[in-house]
């Protein structure tokens, strides 16, 4: 079990020695969230109460309903392309074959090469979120953390078997994932990132409904904004996100390991 | 147990590594051309073709091919890292495409190519990394990592980053990470590759007295170099176009590919037209001159004799006919170039 667990640190520590060696990346990437934030924060002062009524069922607030989509919407990120560029990146550097002659199993390689990103990601939410709440003021004073805990969760694992799914394009096209590009443009456009839901045209709404990110951002705006609580969570957030997650994750899996399989068929797990 | 060597005689046990009519086909990028007249045609091409081989534990096995004749795809398989499209093949009694997790338990691999090392860490954080997906518990890996270092003379380097590093630096970590397991068997893909011919040499040394010296490992090495199989190997294969030509010892293959004999002959006070009487000699099948000496005092000359016709006394005695006195008279041996391209031209 530490042996397990070991296998991830160690990918952890070494993403972050190499991280830590291009000094300016980590300046400019928190200058990057500083400058996004401004723009929300002006964004939401030039319409002021314009739009209110859809904005109503998060608070009212555009600037913490946008902040709040932004700040976990890089998971989505994060999730789909830190895989497949974990792979890919391996594959154009050369060390992907040096891993995979390692006694660590593939699917192991593979998550664990993503850590580092979704701990960076982690940390660009926890620095939007402070700058929300300390500099601009958001109000998450009844914010329900253990909700909003299990939500995140459940967006990782869904928008993870998103991201194995693309994964194993990569593993196969090397270049051209239809799967990353569709879902993240997908998303973006219809889950909810930077309007409701509630402003799309119906036939819109029902095809956004199709979508895991619609669930995340929902219910993580509606647990750190109204504190809703497990129950009134649950249904259909945390239970669409747990039926996406438990659908996912093993048919991901398994063409990930068709894929890897093909790979080693046509001698081009190394390719690229 | 599945998947283990089935029908295995006693002598085989003995075997590491054992390859069964091992065929590999690639399948090959299609043109938009190819892709529009004829949609479901593959184009395949044969990177194996029927290898059989066997490699003795503790037995340093060379795999010399030219580029592309199919070594790093052999040594692929053998990795775990490519599936052969027919064929079996066992590394330490394990089936390489059923048993991959068993196999890379038991390997250690050297690749030639300096980009599988991640350029910002240091040698050490590298082997560090390394160590630890493949099991090794942080305390013994760091004094595994230690003695490796100075295995491979890089100790007062060891905290340098890679990107730093030397090529034959580069190349001497390589040999430590496939070392870190401590396994029993070592796949080499041709580690001396843009190397100088004095790294090379000093590399091709460390791999004879240290990685050999310091236990007995059965080793698969591909190279196309000729001298590094010769120094190196107890036993060879030659492989091209994706086919074995020739398995066994180097002085076995000299002896096996050496056409008509050759001689190196030193004759003195030869005389005008001397070359041409020998020439007339019926079993002399060439000749070619190497020296001639000042104010005609001697020629030294190599030839060919046909083959069937060894009687050396017979020629000696032709050859004092001719008027010149025969000062040496020596076998030369076939270099292992001119018998690799006779193997290579011979079956190709």
């Amino acid at each position: 079990m530490l042996r397990a667990m070991s296998k991830p640190l160690i990918f952890v520590w070494k993403d972050f020695i190499e991280e830590a060696s291009y000094k300016l990346s980590f300046a400019m990437q928190i200058f990057g969230i500083i400058s996004s934030t401004l723009i929300y924060f002006f964004i939401s002062r030039l319409f002021g109460g314009v739009g209110v009524a859809y904005l109503k069922p998060y608070g009212g607030n555009y600037f913490s309903f946008v902040l709040i989509g932004v700040a976990f919407f890089s998971y989505l990120g994060v999730s789909i392309s830190g895989i497949s560029s974990s792979i890919r990146e391996g594959q154009k550097l050369g060390t992907l074959e040096a891993l995979l002659v390692t006694q660590t199993d593939i699917p192991t390689i593979i998550i664990s090469s993503s850590l580092y990103s979704f701990l960076w990601a982690t940390f660009k939410v926890a620095v939007y979120l402070f700058l929300g709440v300390v500099v601009f003021g958001i109000d998450m004073g009844q914010a329900n953390l253990a909700g909003a805990f299990l939500i995140l969760l459940l967006t990782i694992t869904s928008f993870t078997s998103v991201g194995i799914l693309s994964a194993s394009f990569v593993m196969i096209l090397k270049k051209g994932d239809p799967v990353g590009w569709l879902f993240t443009s997908l998303s973006a456009l219809l889950g909810g990132l930077y309007y409701p839901i509630s402003v799309l045209p119906e036939w819109l709404r029902h095809v956004s409904y199709l979508l895991p990110v619609t669930y995340a951002l929902e219910g993580m705006r509606l647990a750190l904004l109204k504190g809703n609580s497990l129950r009134e969570l649950l249904f259909p957030n945390i239970m669409v996100l747990l039926i996406f997650s438990c659908l996912l994750m093993p048919l991901s899996i398994f063409i990930f390991g068709h894929a890897v399989r093909r790979a080693k068929k046509e001698g081009s797990l190394t390719h690229y | 147990m599945e998947g283990m060597m089935g029908n295995f005689n006693k002598d085989k046990m003995t075997c590491s590594i054992e390859t069964w009519n091992l065929s590999k086909s690639f399948t090959i990028i299609k043109t938009y051309r190819d892709l529009l007249l004829h949609p479901f045609r593959k184009k395949e091409i044969a990177a194996l073709r029927e290898v059989n081989i066997s490699v003795k534990q503790g037995e340093f096995f060379a795999l010399l091919g030219p580029n592309g004749a199919g070594k790093t795809t052999l040594i692929k398989i053998l990795s775990t890292l490519i599936l052969p499209s027919s064929g079996k093949a066992f590394v330490g009694g394990f089936d390489v495409a059923t048993h991959d997790r068993e196999v890379r338990r038991k390997i250690g691999y050297v690749v030639s190519d300096e980009r599988s090392f991640y350029w910002r860490l240091t040698g050490r954080q590298n082997l560090t990394f390394f160590s630890a997906l493949n099991n090794l518990p942080a305390g013994d890996a760091a004094e595994r990592i230690k003695r490796l270092l100075q295995l491979v003379e890089l100790e007062r380097d060891a905290d340098r980053v890679f990107k730093d590093y030397s090529t034959g630096m580069r190349q001497k970590l390589a040999i430590a990470r496939g070392l870190l397991t401590d396994p029993d068997i070592i796949f080499m893909d041709e580690p001396t590759k843009a190397l100088d011919p004095l790294i090379a040499h000093h590399i091709r040394g460390l791999v004879k007295e240290r990685v050999m010296g310091e236990r007995k490992r059965s080793v698969i090495y591909a190279t196309h170099n000729l001298r590094e199989a010769e120094e190196l190997c107890d036993r060879m294969a030659i492989i091209s176009n994706g086919a074995i030509r020739y398995t066994g010892t180097v002085d076995a293959l000299k002896n096996e590919y050496r056409q008509g004999a050759r001689y190196i002959v030193k004759v003195r006070h030869a005389g005008n037209g001397l070359l041409d009487k020998i020439k007339a000699i019926p079993s002399i099948k060439s000749l070619s001159l190497h020296t001639n000496g000042s104010s005609h005092d001697y020629i030294q000359f190599e030839m060919e004799l046909e083959t069937g016709n060894g009687n050396m006394s017979h020629i000696i005695n032709e050859l004092s006919k001719t008027g010149g006195k025969v000062a040496s008279f020596y076998e030369k041996e076939p270099t292992l170039e001119e018998v690799f391209s006779r193997v290579v031209s011979r079956e190709g």
